[in-house]
């Protein structure tokens, strides 16, 4: 496995002033960010807050309204072709065939990526050792459970290595245990390949676990960006919650105890997390 | 070099080869039950534009059989596109929109050269003398990718399935009945006659009859064909560009 385009910390993808309308509805409103390489990008939002929007126009599904992509400063509207060979996507909804076996289903993205043919197999042996599948090689995909279906888009997404990949929420709709299986793959895709990643989810968890920075979006706009913890401590790192009668009274504090001293009768003392930063940001829960 | 062509082509391929014993089968069924019930029972005796109507009918099958399965692939291309989202991986690649929609042609062109081979061994069967001039070669080549494009073209329009089978009942199936497969165009009423001269299918069913049968092949026709293949390449082209996921 390889570490070495030689681009940690080199701007691999630049994102300006991206505005997406839908009709009259715009579902993107000016996001602008960057991703250097070996970056853990994270996109936090709501559901509808455009996550979706902005992966598939960052991998040319989608055309945008207004605003700019750059792949290693190249403008990605003029080099399509060029640029798609450093993506690599895994989409909200699995897109494999069914059908078709764990083998067959790689070996189409090793033609349609230009994989030399002398290096495929290997390339297909590694990826299905990387995702834990080897035995399930000629397997119909649709015996697969959801935990494999994600972790088999996920090596295809890396065969041709591309320096970015693109995870829209990737583990939706599996159980917890499953779901940290797939942490861990995802964080050895980062750390061991070197690849930048770009996640968009809605859970807390997995952002903070995960990312080493987090862009916050609601409806098309990013509302906070920054590491984890320098988004929490921005709040303040402990909140007291008060329960009162139909309603629970949020109060953030530097400092436990800090914290304790305004809590005297039906309250709780907690560290913060980002659905806080969120809340506070927004008046409203990321996850209702 | 030509990595999408050969991708698009992989996956068909490998996708038909699953079903291909159950879709062979039933598509070999319809065109067998036209032969017994016009060809065979009704059709005994019967000639039409001078030639007994079984060998009359047996291009004209060739002709529908065909169509339905080069066209068809669009029933398929939206169910990988709107059920299993596969159409994704094909857009996410570096890969051109001409190789894509020159693979999936490919394909549909393949299924209905399929068809036209099994129709030749019902000829066979059913004792139909065929005379083979090197034009029809050309023109099923071209009849398939034209239809073939044309249901990428609509694949690529169409929102749902909805919409694509409300296509395929206005449009395809009336062609397929009136365009000269089972009947001589010139026997339909005037207004009809101008629509049907508007179609491909007239002209592909007449120069690929005129090429088993023995007749005369009007270079005009053959001249239309070309000219309806080289529209909905355009046209399916156009259709893949503007495609979003
Ligand atoms: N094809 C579409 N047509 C119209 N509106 C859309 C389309 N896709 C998404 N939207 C709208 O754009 C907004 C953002 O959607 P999306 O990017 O899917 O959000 P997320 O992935 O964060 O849940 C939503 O309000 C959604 O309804
Ligand atoms: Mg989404």
């Amino acid at each position: 496995m390889k570490n070495s385009a030689g681009d940690k910390d080199r701007t691999v993808l630049s994102v300006e002033g991206l505005v997406k309308k839908y009709g009259k509805k715009k579902a993107l409103q000016g996001v602008s960010f960057k991703i250097a390489g070996g970056d853990f990008l994270g996109l936090l939002g709501p559901n509808g807050a455009g996550k979706t929007t902005t992966i598939k126009i960052l991998t040319g599904l989608t055309k945008l309204t207004e605003g700019g992509v750059y792949y290693y400063g190249k403008d990605f509207s003029g080099h399509p072709r060029e640029a798609k060979r450093f993506i690599g996507m895994v989409p909200q909804q699995s897109n494999l065939d069914r059908d078709l076996t764990a083998f067959q289903n790689l070996y189409l993205h090793t033609i349609l990526h230009g994989i030399p043919k002398p290096l495929r197999m290997e390339k297909i042996d590694e990826a299905l050792e990387f995702a834990g599948l080897k035995e399930y090689r000629d397997r119909q995909v649709k015996t697969f459970s959801g935990g494999m279906r994600r972790r088999l888009v996920i090596v295809r997404a890396l065969l041709h290595e591309p320096r970015i990949l693109f995870l829209d929420e990737p583990t939706v709709g599996l159980d917890p245990q499953i779901r940290r299986t797939l942490w861990e793959l995802i964080l050895k895709v980062n750390q061991v390949k070197g690849t930048a990643i770009l996640l968009t989810t809605h859970y807390i968890e997995e952002a903070e676990k995960l990312c080493g920075r987090v862009l916050i979006i609601n409806r098309g706009r990013i509302i906070a960006e920054g590491p984890p913890d320098d988004l929490k401590k921005d709040i303040g790192r402990y909140v007291l919650e008060i329960f009162l009668e139909n309603r629970i009274e949020e109060h953030f504090f530097p400092t436990r105890e800090e914290a304790l001293e305004g809590c005297d009768h039906s309250c709780k003392v907690r560290e913060v997390t980002l659905e806080d930063v969120f809340l506070k940001l927004t008046g409203r829960r990321i996850n209702v | 070099m030509f990595n999408g062509f050969k991708g698009v082509l992989y996956r068909e391929l490998s996708v038909f080869r699953t079903r291909a014993k159950k879709q062979i089968l039933a598509s070999s069924l319809s065109p067998l039950l036209y032969l017994i019930a016009f060809g065979w029972s009704f059709g005994r005796g019967v000639s039409v534009d001078g030639l007994p109507y079984i060998t009359f009918l047996i291009p004209g099958l060739i002709t529908m059989s065909s169509l339905n399965q080069s066209y068809g692939i669009a029933q398929e291309l939206n169910i990988t596109r709107f059920y299993f989202h596969v159409f994704d991986e094909f857009l996410i690649a570096p890969i051109s929109h001409t190789e894509i929609v020159l693979g999936e042609a490919a394909y549909g062109m393949f299924k209905g050269l399929l068809s036209t081979i099994l129709i030749f061994v019902y000829a066979l069967l059913f004792g139909v003398k065929l005379i083979f001039n090197p034009v029809f070669f050309m023109a099923i080549l071209l009849h398939t990718f034209l239809f073939a494009a044309l249901g990428i073209t609509i694949a690529m329009i169409v929102r749902d399935h909805g919409t694509q089978a409300t296509v395929n009942t206005f449009v395809i199936t009336p062609m397929i009945f009136l365009s000269g497969t089972f009947f001589p165009v010139d026997k339909l009423p005037y207004i009809f006659k101008m629509i049907v001269y508007a179609l491909p299918l007239t002209y592909s069913t007449k120069v690929i009859r005129a090429s088993l049968t023995g007749g005369e092949i009007n270079p005009l026709f053959v001249f239309l064909i070309v000219m309806f293949a080289a529209l909905f390449f355009y046209t399916a082209l156009w259709a893949v560009r503007r495609v979003e996921a």
